[in-house]
């Protein structure tokens, strides 16, 4: 545990090594989010419409919820993995005595550390700013199945990171190319990071819901707003717990299968 | 006297025809190059073309669901918030084909490799600009130009507004150009390329959807300080017939003045270039 904390101390120290990368990064997701905000504003020109099933303040909150949501649960250093596999820097963490796993859940955890607090501090300045209606959530037992939910969605996205991470085991060329289709692009659109997911056509989203990334922003958003409550959240939690599962699963198995095809291209 | 003059023109006009096609004939062997290195990697072109293709139609499917729901989009409806959405396209996307050597320019700079650039006989901006076009971006382009025409048949537009949009994606193409020469000459004094680039994409995305969703300030700095809507709402506003004469006029002045204004602080970086990394 002892060397986990270390590991988390020096992830830390390092992001602030390298500030201007950080804040430009911090300010990109600024800027995505300005667009987000100001799209929804405009399509809902006046204040008693309802979009979607959603009000003004809801569908505002569910924008700034996801500055929120996508810096706890988007936030990973562990992107970094394939680039490793790929390279045959991943050689020189096998030989340490220090779980793969455990290392890289760890430098998520710092990252996201540091990302959520720059993300609270920019909630508010554009609150401030932008002054919305805002929708905040009192009941106890939502809130606490949210925290549940963005957990849950934590570690599904950073397995699923980290099984994207393991095709560069066979095609080392293609591991940025993998990431971009799955990890930026599928991710971004399908898991309700810039828009919720109510918006598609009800077939598109029952399909949507056989897949686990509606569970990683979408769901527990649903849960803040009070859109999903009582016994559909609890289902929604554990459906999510069920794929946290299932993917850990085939993780291991091609994370297995993966190290015995490993060559370390490039060393 | 005035035939010598018309002579020396003449002469003139040979000369810069000449130094064109030169630098055309560098800039199809770099393409050349640029697209034999992206053909080695099949692999790869297909899974970023796959996920171009897959966000672009995400964002159209979403943006006609939210304009159908809603009626509207400040004031636009669904043909022409697509229609927005698409000449943003097209002038990103033709940017991203010509200047994607931007996205490299870092590894030059810290390898030091940039000062064999400079010691080439050819201009080094247009090295590290257009050195490196995209065939992904390619490929891409002719299906993309073919929606436009579709959704833009929609719009009915006049020949005259057909003719301001085509001029206005020009200029747009031409605002787009200053940025990424902006980009180059703030990475030389800054080392700083990637993030920087990709803010500047960032923002241009703004311009997905017409600026006028966007209140004041932002407004007006999306029109004036950095004009993203000269550069890619306005287009799309003159084929739906929104814009006048005047203002394609001054659009292209302040096209024109973008690139005067880049291209000085360019050389001012170039000046302070200390080749610290060789």
């Amino acid at each position: 545990m002892k060397k986990y904390l270390q590991i988390f101390k020096i992830s830390f120290q390092q992001e602030f090594a390298y500030r201007t990368n950080f804040i430009m990064w911090r300010m990109r997701n600024v800027l995505q989010i300005v667009l987000v905000f100001f799209l929804w504003d405009a399509a809902f020109s006046s204040s008693e419409k309802i979009l979607f099933g959603y009000d003004k303040a809801k569908i505002l909150t569910y924008v700034f919820g996801l500055i929120i949501v996508k810096a706890f649960v988007l936030s990973a250093k562990s992107a970094d993995v394939a680039g490793e596999v790929a390279g045959g820097e991943l050689s020189n963490h096998l030989i340490k005595p220090v779980n793969y796993f455990k290392y890289w859940l760890t430098r998520d955890v710092s990252s996201k550390v540091l990302n959520l607090f720059f993300a609270i501090g920019e909630s508010v300045l554009l609150f401030l700013i932008l002054k919305p209606p805002f929708f905040i959530q009192t009941n106890f037992l939502s809130l606490l199945m949210f925290f549940v939910s963005i957990v849950l969605a934590s570690f599904i996205f950073f397995v699923l990171l980290f099984i994207t991470s393991s095709i560069p085991f066979w095609v080392p060329e293609a591991a940025w190319g993998v990431h971009f289709l799955i990890t930026v692009v599928a991710v971004e659109f399908l898991s309700g990071a810039l828009f919720p997911l109510d918006v598609l056509p009800l077939a598109l989203q029952n399909i949507l819901n056989f897949t686990p990334f509606p569970y990683m922003i979408f769901f527990p958003l649903q849960i803040y707003l009070g859109k999903l409550t009582g016994f559909i959240a609890f289902k929604g939690i554990f459906v999510s717990g069920i794929w946290a599962v299932i993917l850990w699963g085939v993780m291991n198995s091609v994370w297995r299968k993966g190290l015995k095809v490993y060559q370390a291209h490039g060393r | 006297m005035a035939v010598k003059t018309v002579h020396q023109l003449t002469i003139v006009s040979n000369q810069s025809l000449k130094r064109l096609a030169y630098y055309f004939k560098i800039w199809l062997m770099m393409s050349k190059n640029s697209f034999l290195v992206m053909m080695s990697q099949k692999k790869l072109l297909v899974l970023f073309l796959a996920g171009k293709l897959l966000r672009f139609g995400f964002f159209t499917a979403f943006m006609y669901f939210l304009v159908t729901e809603a009626d509207s989009l400040a004031g636009y409806n669904v043909n022409q918030t697509i229609f927005f959405f698409l000449t943003f396209n097209v002038i990103d996307i033709l940017a991203q084909f010509l200047f994607r050597e931007v996205y490299r320019f870092r590894s030059l700079l810290v390898s030091g490799d940039f000062d064999l650039v400079l010691t080439k006989p050819r201009n080094p901006l247009f090295r590290v600009l257009m050195g490196g076009a995209d065939v992904i971006d390619l490929i891409t382009i002719p299906p993309l130009l073919a929606t436009v025409i579709y959704f833009g048949q929609f719009l009915n537009p006049s020949l005259l507004h057909t003719t301001f949009y085509i001029l206005l994606v020009i200029n747009g193409l031409l605002i787009s150009t200053a940025f990424h020469i902006a980009v180059l000459a703030f990475g030389i004094i800054t080392l700083e390329i990637d993030h920087t680039i990709m803010i500047f994409r960032d923002l241009t995305n703004l311009g997905r959807l017409p600026i006028d969703i966007y209140k004041q300030p932002l407004k007006g700095v999306l029109t004036f300080l950095i004009p993203v809507g000269i550069m890619v709402t306005l287009p799309a506003k003159a084929l739906m017939g929104l814009v006048t004469f005047p203002a394609v006029i001054l659009s292209f002045g302040i096209g024109v003045g973008t690139i005067f204004v880049s291209l000085k602080f360019w050389n001012f970086a170039l000046k302070h270039y200390t080749s610290a990394s060789s």
